[in-house]
């Protein structure tokens, strides 16, 4: 029966929405989290009677056919790249990006790695580093005699030291954008990865034309919206026993077929 | 006497038809873009199994087709500048890829890396020349309800939506997709709106499909006692007729 086999995909595709959902219901305040989203598609149709074939010999012909489809699966995960709301931390080496781009992170391997994820410190040479240690791309280092560091918007890092009154400036914050965010690769630890699918990284300056601007002091929230995530699992759960209803009712029927009396 | 039988047969097998098809639209009662089918059965006069004098016209159940609604599905936000939904029945984006021309509800696009817009199945979306290609250094394209794209201002194509005189020349090819199975030409659809940041829900209602579950499963249940009925009519038919 075909309808087993449908009503089990139906099934499993509801089981990998709930564990979309679960994760991004975990990940509700991880910093620079974007939400993702279960995409399903169904499968591919049987043709029990092609559209067009003649139904007599008089010539009449079957006007849509009768087609049957094999059920769902999932089509893709995609992360939904909306901007999260930027929380006030008053971190002096928080930022949140206001727009598009990511920060670059080199990782111990050598690669580079984007986040959204802003909650920077330093390490103990005065690096601006990630709280896994990694540094952030291009390198800065803040003099230890450094009394304030300001962050402007478009990314420059000024710091003030005792005994002078001009901020001397320190480094230049870059930013890299893709033609397709969606493309990029999650690795954990809030970090991405380029891919074939997302393009090369178009690296620069916050606050041009098509960067977003850096906010000193802020990092930038996850965007799962708790509300519509349980909803959206109440839905999943509901599908999910309603695909187990399909298999009950299945085997009954094949039941039913099995008993009938000779 | 072994009409009943076969009537009774000719109904199982539509039955089982018939739930195979619920089974599928209850699967993709999630599906972004899906439309719910039915199975369309009809009664088909047939021959008698036997030349006996019963009256003419013994009516055995056929199924002819199966019909789709392409009614609208239910809009839903989804807050990402890619995803595109259709308002206005029977009209499709229209898509090419590796066998041709394909047609679709289903709006959830994404870019490629050289900026083309496509499907996550990896067919090009159509504008009116040809496929669309965003420049990610312009930000965020924004589409208006004519499906007008442009990115900061500059024009960059307009989303090719169209529709067919009949839909029933439509042949569904699984991921979302409809091929076109006829010569005809699909027409531009001047009167839909394309709306940006939300995707059409699945058009399957999940209460009529569980009561047309319960419905076929009785059915079937009521058919196969017929049968038993029947059959067991015969037995004893033979059985008292061969002691006389």
């Amino acid at each position: 029966m075909r309808a087993l086999r449908t009503a089990a995909s139906g099934m499993a595709a509801q089981q990998l929405n709930v564990e979309v959902i679960s994760n991004n219901i975990a990940n509700m305040n991880t910093v620079g989290f974007k939400r993702q989203r279960a995409e399903f598609q169904d499968l591919l149709y049987q043709n029990v009677e092609r559209m067009g074939a003649q139904s007599s010999s008089q010539g009449t012909v079957v006007p849509t056919g009768i087609q049957i489809g094999a059920g769902v699966k999932a089509g893709s995960v995609y992360r939904i790249t909306e901007q999260g709301s930027p929380t006030q931390t008053g971190g002096r080496y928080d930022m949140a990006v206001d727009g598009r781009g990511y920060f670059q992170v080199v990782l111990p391997s050598g690669e580079t790695a984007y986040t959204r994820a802003g909650n920077f410190s330093v390490n103990g040479e005065g690096q601006l580093v990630t709280d896994d240690g990694y540094a952030v791309e291009p390198s800065i280092t803040i003099p230890q005699d450094a009394i304030d560091v300001t962050i402007s918007k478009s990314g420059q890092v000024q710091v003030k030291t005792d005994g002078q009154t001009e901020p001397a400036i320190v480094g230049q914050l870059e930013l890299a954008s893709f033609f397709n965010e969606a493309g990029l690769e999650a690795v954990g630890d809030n970090l991405l990865m380029e891919t074939a699918a997302s393009g090369t990284a178009n690296v620069g300056t916050p606050g041009e034309v098509g960067f977003g601007q850096i906010l000193q002091g802020y990092t930038e929230a996850s965007n799962v919206d708790a509300v519509s995530e349980i909803s959206a699992l109440i839905i999943a759960q509901r599908a999910y026993e309603m695909n187990s209803k399909v298999i009950t009712t299945a085997d009954q029927m094949l039941s039913v077929a099995g008993q009938v009396k000779s | 006497m072994e009409n009943a039988a076969y009537v009774g047969l000719s109904r199982q097998m539509t039955l089982r038809r018939e739930l195979d098809i619920v089974a599928n639209n209850i699967a993709n009662a999630d599906t972004t873009g899906f439309k719910v089918e039915q199975l369309l059965v009809g009664t088909e006069v047939g021959e008698r199994a036997r030349n006996a004098f019963i009256r003419p016209g013994v009516s055995f159940v056929l199924d002819n087709g199966v019909g789709r609604d392409f009614g609208q599905g239910a809009l839903g936000q989804t807050g990402r500048d890619l995803d595109f939904a259709i308002e206005g029945e029977g009209a499709f984006f229209k898509l090419t890829d590796g066998q041709g021309e394909a047609y679709t509800r289903d709006g959830a696009f994404t870019v490629d890396a050289e900026g083309r817009l496509m499907t996550e199945g990896g067919a090009a979306v159509q504008g009116d020349a040809g496929d669309i290609i965003l420049d990610p250094a312009l930000g965020e394209p924004s589409v208006a309800p004519d499906g007008t794209i442009s990115q900061n201002g500059a024009l960059v194509g307009r989303l090719a939506v169209v529709r067919f005189d009949s839909l029933a020349v439509l042949e569904k090819g699984g991921d979302g997709l409809y091929r076109n199975a006829s010569n005809a030409a699909p027409a531009e659809a001047p009167d839909v709106r394309v709306r940006q940041g939300m995707l059409e829900g699945s058009n399957v209602n999940p209460i009529l499909e569980i009561t047309n579950l319960i419905e076929i499963q009785r059915a079937y249940e009521s058919v196969t006692r017929m049968i038993e009925n029947t059959t067991d009519l015969s037995r004893r038919a033979v059985e008292r007729l061969g002691r006389a």
